[in-house]
């Protein structure tokens, strides 16, 4: 009898054994209606296309372009794997992760699921014992706790909002007494612990990625900063403008005494030292040498001159162009040493800026934000946009005359091969709001023209020159 | 052994069996994942030969044009391929003309968007890249012959290994999409 109990007893453990067992640790369900499926999973990753394709998106593989297309309604995603960029509905975005090759496709980790491929759609991801649900409703992953306070003044109104974290914002005014906040992949989640009171603001709501703003009649956004250390966003609230005030393109001082310097931009610096001659010269150190002579020289015949660096130090491109507009320079002048693949390239250059719809944009909104001295380039009407491409259209106008001055000079003098002038988006250009180019006096990669770039006399010449070009442009 | 033994084992494994299936019963339908098809590679009918403008790097520092035939398919994914395709290739003239991308580099991946802007993700330079003239070549020669044989295309970002960046070497602006720029291409 022991014995026959025996045998059932391991009957029953083999039977156990013989179940259609799921291993949790190698895969999850995901529901969505009434469906359900079982997608293996990798580490932290899932297979991913089965779970698109439950909720009745179509996912393909396009050999040609190399990416992952998926088409749900009105929405494209495009996705690649070992890529974290990818395109959600015609923007550019960039994950934290990307995706990895599988043996069904492509798998990708929980998070990079629902802020990339199910929110956009709509969806997300609700934890169920087994795995996940899908639901309806987008909701990004990251969140950011907000707290509101608010200081009220005679005529105006300082309201500051406190971040957990530090996050990207853009605040605009949608409508008069309507100011939306928009979180750049996160989720604000407003803070009532602190009570809030303020008699211009109404309401404050939050939604998926923004947070709206009511304001009593008559109030309108003055002007915004984000702010670090802490994380925050301080935003001026007063008497609404009857009309848009248009950008002014030269702004008021706010950090020079005594006349309007020319600014000379050492290029490079510090850990960025450009390019390299076969023998080791860095562009860092012939740019700073120019420079300095270039400001002794400029000097001396009565102009005054600042330095974005006036050592071996880093400096932010757009900090070097921020700096010549609160100076509010008469011209800015970046200097830098080229290199080609090709070791016979030689002569000197000047580049002004190119706005070719790549950077309009953009200068638009950094010389709004510095002219500005914090306002958001976008609180600008249609009329400030009209205004300020005819201001640009001005600037790159004597940004062009600068540059010919200056190659002019340049040829006159050195002899060199005369490459020009050109035009081109170049980071260190763009949004300067004075006459602004980018000289390149030679080509290190060139081992003779190298040689005479290390020369103090070259050196010399090459000052005399562009600062001749620059006073030949000021009219000196 | 007994049979009676070996009968009710068998009746012990059919009752786990049985139990099993009645736990699953009040579930939802489980489905295991489909592997989904990979996209069928284009049909084997060759595209028209027809003739492409690439644009290489020279010894005065400016992009000359080089025309090929090659066979160029009408889909917008595959036509950028093939341009990139010849263009990371080289220059067929050379050592007159030279590789516009300094190392080697292969296309990884396009994404357009439906407003004309090509985004296409090249290897990452295994070190960096210096100069202006070494940015400027890079990017329009690959921007330039792009846009000159894609007319759906009226922009190219490019991306490296798989990043978007601000600058190659310091200078260009390559944090958005570039236009076509035919200053840099050398006058005939």
């Amino acid at each position: 009898m022991k014995r026959s109990l025996q045998l059932i007893l391991l009957s029953l453990i083999i039977g156990a054994g013989l179940l259609p067992a799921q291993d949790y640790d190698r895969t999850l369900e995901f529901h969505f209606d009434d469906r359900a499926i079982v997608v293996p999973k990798f580490g932290p990753k899932v297979e991913v296309l089965s779970i698109l394709e439950l909720l009745g998106a179509e996912a393909r593989y396009s050999p040609a372009a190399g990416t992952y297309g998926v088409l749900y309604g009105e929405h494209v995603i495009q996705f690649a794997v070992d890529h974290k960029v990818l395109l959600v509905d015609g923007e550019l975005q960039e994950a934290r992760e990307s995706p990895s090759a599988s043996p069904q496709g492509v798998a990708v980790s929980l998070s990079y699921l629902e802020r990339w491929l199910l929110s956009p759609l709509g969806f997300h991801l609700e934890p169920i014992p087994r795995g996940y649900r899908i639901a309806r409703g987008a909701r990004f992953a990251e969140a950011v706790s907000v707290r509101p306070v608010a200081a009220d003044f005679g005529t105006t109104t300082t309201l500051v909002l406190s971040l957990n974290r530090q996050a990207q914002v853009e605040i605009e005014e949608t409508e008069p007494g309507s100011l939306t906040i928009h979180f750049d992949n996160a989720t604000p989640q407003l803070d009532s612990s602190v009570p809030f009171r303020s008699r211009r603001v109404r309401s404050l709501t939050s939604t998926d990625e923004t947070i709206l703003i009511n304001l009593a009649p008559g109030i309108g956004l003055i002007s915004w900063h984000p702010l670090e250390t802490p994380p925050r966003i301080t935003i001026e609230l007063g008497p609404a403008r009857p009309t848009p005030i248009p950008a002014p393109v030269r702004a008021p001082v706010v950090s020079r005494t005594g006349p309007r310097p020319v600014v000379i931009d050492p290029g490079h610096g510090g850990d960025d030292i450009g390019a390299q001659s076969p023998t080791g010269l860095a562009e860092k150190e012939v740019t700073l040498a120019v420079a300095r002579r270039l400001a002794r020289t400029l000097e001396s015949r009565g102009h005054a001159v600042r330095l974005t660096r006036d050592g071996d130090q880093s400096r932010a491109l757009t900090d070097r162009t921020a700096l010549a507009n609160r100076l509010d320079a008469t011209v800015f002048v970046s200097l830098h040493a080229n290199a080609s693949t090709v070791a016979s390239v030689a002569g000197a250059e000047t580049y002004y800026m190119s706005l070719d719809g790549a950077s309009d944009e953009a200068a638009a909104a950094t010389a709004a934000l510095e002219n500005r001295a914090g306002t958001s380039a976008d609180d600008r009407s249609p009329l400030d946009l009209i205004l300020w491409d005819l201001a640009q259209a001005e600037v790159l106008n004597e940004s062009s005359r600068l540059a010919l001055a200056v190659q002019g000079r340049l040829n006159a003098r050195l002899g060199l091969r005369d490459r020009g002038v050109k035009q081109a988006p170049f980071v260190v250009l763009t949004g300067a709001s004075m006459p602004a180019i980018l000289v390149e006096v030679g080509f290190l990669s060139n081992p003779s023209e190298a040689d005479r770039l290390t020369q103090p006399e070259r050196q010399q010449q090459l000052a005399e020159a562009v600062a001749a070009g620059i006073e030949d442009f000021l009219g000196r | 052994m007994n049979w009676r033994v070996v009968l009710i084992a068998f009746a012990a494994v059919a009752a786990v069996a049985l139990l099993a299936w009645l736990l699953q019963g009040g579930k939802p339908q489980i489905e295991q994942a489909e592997i989904l098809e990979v996209e069928e590679l284009p049909t084997p009918t060759p595209a028209p030969e027809q003739r492409v403008i690439l644009l290489f790097a020279g010894s005065d520092g400016m992009l000359h044009p080089e025309l090929r035939s090659v066979p160029l398919p009408e889909e917008v994914h595959e036509r950028i391929r093939v341009v990139m395709d010849e263009l990371l290739a080289g220059p067929r003239s050379a050592p007159r003309l030279a590789p516009p991308v300094p190392y080697e580099a292969s296309l990884k991946a396009v994404f357009v968007d439906q407003h004309g802007n090509a985004f296409v993700d090249l290897t990452a330079p295994p070190e960096a890249l210096t100069g202006s003239s070494t940015e400027l070549m890079l990017a329009y020669s690959v921007v330039n012959s792009i846009i000159l044989n894609c007319p759906e295309i009226s922009a190219v970002q490019i991306l490296f290994g798989g990043h978007e960046i601000d600058t190659l070497t310091g200078h260009l602006d390559l944090s958005r999409p570039l236009v076509l720029n035919k200053r840099f291409i050398a006058a005939s």
